[in-house]
């Protein structure tokens, strides 16, 4: 069978084998300027498409709100009039009142708005329908200058690089730790990043489903961004280790005359070396995603005059993110020599982002950037947890023991336990 | 009202004379609005007052303001004044409701609301009705009248016709609407007009006009998103309703808005003889606030002393806001003539009720 159709299809000629290649582009195109065409259109048109409008972000200015409208429905719409809090208001629509399908716009309403009060923006399309939005408390939108970023740069260090470097200093301690303690506290880092890899989803999944379309498709982008993120750093960090591996061999290979068997033990060696320092560095790049989307938060608690609320976000992301230092640390413990300097270099990729994250959330935020971000972070942190749960597996095989004991199952517990606690003071 | 008088309103006011009502190319925003930004834009304006073009809005408001149809008027033999309408149903159409707001209208004769009926009491009322919609509908007059007449369990379907007949009695000011099941979609959708019946002894010559209080709901959600005077939100804002100093202003009032409880009318800088439901000659009170339920009404009288511009509105603010405010200018009696044409004096319009051509606007007259 199979040979008859090689056969086959070794008589095909190169033109042939093109025309197959284009054949399937060619009718797919006719079949869908046919759904285009009248006779397509006439068989389609049953029900009625109904517009829709988002409102993606509104801005308060000096004297004025600005609603950043989308046209997320079936059809082409046109915008009739705006309103605040329900009451019919003079504006302007720039570029145009007419969005075909997807286009933006923005609504500018002349309005003398009074900070920290709630808005509802509403936007009513040619066809009556109505669409609003609301603000919880109205709060001037940012120009970025020298004092705003450095009081974003002082809370993002404040929350991000300094409670991380206090954790650092917990390595010493870790260390010493025999393997049941250990893996008490690899469990205890695996628990707390579980907790911030699903808060993370469902922090983006509440953005999504109050800012976003539902046109994006946005639960779908979550998941295929935690999985696509997983899968690259997987990849990334298997690479990663293996090279460094090998380099090692190689370099040993070119000193000394060693036989075969005793590379592979070297190489064994480095890789017990290798592995937690990649491990660590991993948790620190998911952390620092992690920790991108805290900056935002805080920002946006900022930005909205909740003065309350920012504080409590401060202390409890401090105490909270306290214990992410733990996480990097833990890996490394064990692993034979002190490596200040790249812990203190691994602190600042988990922390620094924070900084980042508040400016970004200050200045320009944008929703959906802001859940792709959190969603890279999960699939970043995920990915840690996967290494470092086949890291306790293979310690605790070598010690001849299970993965599943005591020591680990309430180190996981606990875990995910203290990130709940310090997560209520947020 | 310090509120309202702060409004973009005054904005487009202040540019009642200009005769091209284009407010929606490239322009500014908030040009004399005190307390808010003024805005340039690139893009186009939303403007809820000034509408582009007249010709696809449901009602010319002024028009409609001081048009009372007497019908066809001929006397029987026993003395009897016989008089005679046409009214046509139709529920197909998308028209115009406010500046860039297309919305699907029931109506009689294709305003809302539709035509002023009047006559004097004892006359003989017979209103011919033809159903042009595809839905069943009828024709309910409040008044005194048999049942067969009360349009209420006769509904008559799509293509049908029916004769009312009833003596116009009691004297007073009346709504007549469509009252097929589900009754709130037909009246909310513009299926309303006014029926006025004169005491034999007339009431004393003034400048005469019909309001009508309403709303639409444009998104189905049973909550108003427009509310107005005569059919187009703010409409006597961009024109002012011209009336004279010291002259007799006699309004013929009709609630007639779905979904809210209450609406009200408020005159600025003023106060009205107010006469309830207008079947007695006494006023029943002197204010400048009437709170009306739906389908309550009353005629309102009063003078203004003093020339200039007078706000009247909605003094339930919402209502206000989204549409329901009007002004009056007030011509200074001692000032040189204006070419202000007294349409009250000669109050008998048209005879024949139904005539297509009503709802067209005259931009250019309204506003000289």
């Amino acid at each position: 069978m199979e040979k008859e159709e090689r056969s086959i299809y070794r008589h095909i000629s190169g033109k042939k084998l093109i025309a197959f290649a284009i054949i399937p582009f060619v009718v797919l195109t006719a079949m869908i300027l046919f759904l285009f065409s009248p006779i397509g259109q006439s068989f389609l048109n049953s029900g009625v498409p109904m517009p829709e409008v988002t409102i993606e972000k509104i801005e308060f200015q000096e004297g004025r709100i600005v609603a950043f409208i989308r046209n997320t429905g079936p059809v082409d719409i046109t915008v009739a009039q705006a309103d605040i809090n329900d009451r019919i208001q003079l504006a302007a629509i720039e570029p145009s009142r007419s969005l075909p399908r997807l286009t933006e716009a923005q609504v500018i309403i002349p309005f003398p708005w009074n900070p920290a009060e709630p808005y509802e923006v509403g936007i009513t399309t040619s066809d009556g329908a109505r669409f609003s939005k609301n603000v919880e408390a109205a709060a001037q939108v940012l120009t970025p200058n020298v004092e705003q970023v450095l009081l974003f740069a002082i809370i993002g260090a404040y929350v991000g690089i300094i409670p991380i470097m206090i954790g650092l200093l917990w390595y010493p301690f870790i260390r010493r730790l025999n393997t049941n303690k250990y893996n008490f506290f690899l469990s205890l880092t695996a628990g707390l990043l579980v907790f911030l890899g699903i808060d993370a989803v469902l922090e983006s999944n509440e953005i999504i489903s109050e800012n976003v379309a539902a046109i994006f498709n946005g639960q779908v982008l979550i998941v295929m961004v935690v999985i696509v993120s997983f899968l690259v750093l997987l990849y990334a960090s298997e690479t990663l280790t293996q090279r460094a591996a090998k380099k090692s061999v190689s370099a040993n290979y070119s000193t000394s005359s060693l036989s075969s068997s005793s590379a592979s033990t070297t190489s064994q060696q480095q890789q017990e070396l290798i592995k937690p320092l990649a491990i660590s560095l991993m948790i620190a790049i998911g952390i620092g995603l992690h920790n991108f989307g805290e900056g935002l938060a805080i920002s946006a608690a900022v930005l909205l005059g909740k003065a309350a609320l920012g504080t409590f976000l401060i202390v409890g992301f401090t105490l909270h993110n306290t214990t992410e230092g733990l996480a990097i640390v833990a890996p490394i413990a064990k692993s034979g020599q002190v490596m200040i300097r790249k812990l203190i270099v691994m602190g600042f990729i988990a922390g620094a982002p924070t900084i980042a994250g508040a400016w970004i959330g200050g200045f320009l935020y944008s929703p959906l950037a802001a859940v792709i971000f959190l969603s890279v972070g999960a699939g970043a942190i995920f990915q840690v947890v996967y290494s470092i749960v086949s890291w306790i597996s293979h310690t605790s095989s070598r010690n001849r023991k299970s993965l599943i004991n005591a020591s680990t199952i309430a180190g996981f517990a606990i875990g995910m336990l203290i990130m709940y606690t310090t997560g209520l003071l947020i | 009202m310090a509120i309202l008088t702060t409004g973009f309103v005054l904005s487009s006011f202040n540019q009642s004379s200009v005769k091209a009502q284009d407010h929606s190319k490239k322009g500014i925003v908030g040009e004399h609005t005190p307390g808010y930004n003024l805005l340039e834009t690139v893009g186009d304006v939303l403007d809820p007052i000034s509408f582009n073009s007249a010709e696809k809005a449901i009602i010319d408001p002024m028009h409609y303001l001081r048009e009372f149809n007497y019908g066809r008027v001929s006397t029987l033999s026993d003395g009897v004044v016989l008089r005679e309408f046409t009214l046509i149903a139709s529920d197909n159409k998308v028209k115009e409701i406010s500046p860039g707001i297309f919305y699907n209208v029931w109506t009689f004769n294709g305003t809302i609301p539709g035509p002023t009926l009047r006559a004097t009491e004892g006359d003989l009322i017979r209103i011919n009705f033809i159903n042009n919609g595809s839905k069943f509908h009828s024709i309910h007059t409040h008044g005194i009248h048999k049942a067969e007449m009360d349009g209420v369990f006769e509904g008559i379907a799509p293509g049908g016709k029916f004769t009312y007949e009833f003596i116009a009695q009691p004297f007073g000011v009346f709504p007549y609407h469509c009252h097929m099941q589900p009754l709130e979609e037909h009246i909310s959708h513009g299926l309303y007009g006014v029926y006025i019946v004169d005491p034999k002894t007339p009431r004393p010559l003034a400048d005469e006009m019909v309001m009508v209080m309403n709303g639409y709901d444009t998104d189905f959600d049973t909550e108003n998103n427009f509310y107005t005077v005569n059919g187009i939100p703010y409409y006597y804002m961009e024109h002012p309703i011209q009336i004279e100093q010291d002259r007799l202003v006699r309004v013929y009032l009709v609630n007639m808005l779905e979904f809210d409880p209450i609406n009200n009318f408020h005159l600025h800088a003023n106060m009205y003889q107010l006469y309830r439901s207008g079947t007695n000659l006494v006023p029943d009170e002197y204010t400048d606030m009437v709170t009306m339920s739906q389908g309550e009404r009353g005629i309102l009288e009063f003078k203004y002393k003093f020339p200039g511009q007078y706000m009247f509105h909605a003094h339930k603010t919402e209502f206000a806001e989204k549409g329901w405010m009007g002004l009056f200018f007030v011509k200074d009696s001692k000032a040189p003539q204006s070419n202000f044409d007294d349409v009250n004096d000669n109050n008998t319009t048209s005879s024949i009720v139904y005539s297509q051509n009503r709802s067209k606007f005259n931009l250019e007259e309204v506003s000289k």
